[in-house]
């Protein structure tokens, strides 16, 4: 099977700390992935080297065929990353919000294919309030239908969970069986255990940096 | 519309839409720049003709001293939005991100000017409109070069913590050439340009925005990487 990240020795360092030293991971297209450890494991820090944010510091990363630093823009049009501290505008409306994420992405979604991807995460009724009046739970519902606004490959969720009610929870549940039925390979890193292995193939689990085991 | 404009657009039509719906950022603007002119006119008192003289200096101060608040403020809705460094998730070229926003803050700096030029005129009591094709293209020139800087050294001093003190330390310097040339060619024009100094001034204002422009654009992807 072809891998969508497949990781040798990737280290990074921040000044004089180390949060990845010589991490090896394989993610399967198709596969879910859940990325478990302690705070400053280093879980955030791997998947902003996959999602091309960061560089590796030293060690060879392949993401969907390419091999960082090369190839990023492409691999930044076949994957997406749901980061833990959310990302949305205050003064725009939900749709907006959406539509700014569509023209970034050169995505070719009209204002009822927009609406749609608000009422799928239960946020139709909130389309055109600004996100400053929104609670941080429909600001992760926002990011969810954001991600679901185009075809992905890799998709890499940070704490997805977080913030989120039951019926919140449930909505992550079934994007991330969607994406996986599509053929997209999901990473998820969460301190939800629970949640993040339910879908999971592979779990693996980081200690100081390092891959401490790798679950089937 | 192809890819890199379209990102700028869209860029340019979130901040505006954001600027528009709190006017925060540009009412204290124009509150800052109308207190600088009024400081000025006072400072130099009843002398109407040395004000006269002074005035195309004093507006640009005016424009600098205004301008650079609205540059720090550039980068600002990314970070609250979640971080700057998010927009590079989106695919493409990330020079639209420089792009979207250097046109950003010509919009704003040219709504100011539209503000400024005429309560220059008032308070200064100089006449503008007789010059107002070549001055035209002196705030032209002048905002955009103070734009294509600004817009980079906001970029390059958004995750600094002192970045509201190193911002105008970086700027000023580099925008002494772009200060000079304005400065130079608005009173050569309001005095008539008797010595044909104007064309000189225009032309180095011109030849510092394209150079400045070319070299920004090149080097932006690297400024924002972490």
């Amino acid at each position: 099977m072809s891998l969508a990240v497949a990781a040798e020795g990737v280290t990074r360092r921040f000044g004089r700390r180390w949060a990845l030293r010589g991490v090896d991971l394989a993610v399967p297209r198709g596969a879910v992935v859940a990325l478990l450890g302690a705070n400053g494991t280093g879980k955030t820090t791997l998947l902003r080297l996959v999602s091309t944010l960061l560089r590796p510091t030293a060690g060879r990363l392949e993401v969907l065929g390419h091999t960082l630093p090369a190839g990023g823009d492409e691999i930044r049009a076949r994957a997406a990353f749901m980061t833990a501290g959310g990302y949305a505008y205050e003064e725009l409306t939900g749709v907006e919000n959406l539509r700014f994420a569509a023209r970034m992405s050169g995505t070719a979604a009209v204002d009822a294919d927009l609406r749609d991807a608000l009422a799928a995460v239960d946020l139709g009724g909130a389309a055109d309030v600004p996100v400053r009046a929104w609670s941080t739970g429909m600001r992760r519902r926002l990011e969810l239908a954001r991600l679901g606004l185009r075809p992905l490959e890799l998709v890499l969720l940070d704490e997805p969970f977080v913030s989120l009610d039951e019926d919140g929870v449930g909505l992550v549940h079934e994007a991330v069986r969607g994406w996986r039925e599509a053929g997209a390979a999901v990473v998820i890193a969460s301190h939800r255990v629970e949640d993040a292995t339910r879908h999971a193939d592979d779990v693996v689990r980081l200690a100081g940096g390092r891959v401490a085991d790798v679950t089937p | 519309m192809s890819e890199l404009p379209r990102r700028a657009a869209a860029i340019l039509w979130k901040d505006i839409l954001s600027e528009t719906r709190t006017r925060q950022g540009f009412t204290a603007m124009l509150s800052f720049a109308a207190l600088v002119l009024f400081m000025f006119s006072f400072a130099i008192g009843v002398d109407n003709d040395l004000l006269a003289r002074l005035a195309g200096g004093l507006l640009w101060v005016a424009i600098v001293f205004t301008g650079t608040l609205s540059l720090g403020r550039t980068f600002q809705n990314e970070e609250l939005a979640g971080g700057t460094h998010l927009l590079r998730l989106y695919p493409g070229d990330v020079r639209a991100i420089y792009l979207g926003k250097l046109a950003g803050n010509l919009v704003v700096l040219a709504a100011l000017e539209i503000v400024l030029f005429p309560a220059a005129a008032i308070l200064y009591g100089v006449d503008f409109a007789a010059q107002a094709g070549p001055l035209l293209l002196v705030a032209a020139l002048g905002t955009f070069g103070f734009s294509v800087i600004g817009t980079f050294f906001s970029a390059l001093t958004v995750h600094l913590r002192a970045r509201e003190l190193l911002l105008p330390l970086l700027l000023f310097p580099a925008l002494v050439p772009v200060v000079l040339g304005s400065v130079g060619a608005t009173e050569a024009f309001l005095a008539g340009d008797p010595l044909g100094r104007a064309g000189g001034w225009l032309r180095l204002l011109a030849s510092y925005d394209v150079i400045l422009f070319v070299v920004c654009l090149w080097i932006f992807p690297v400024v924002l990487e972490e």
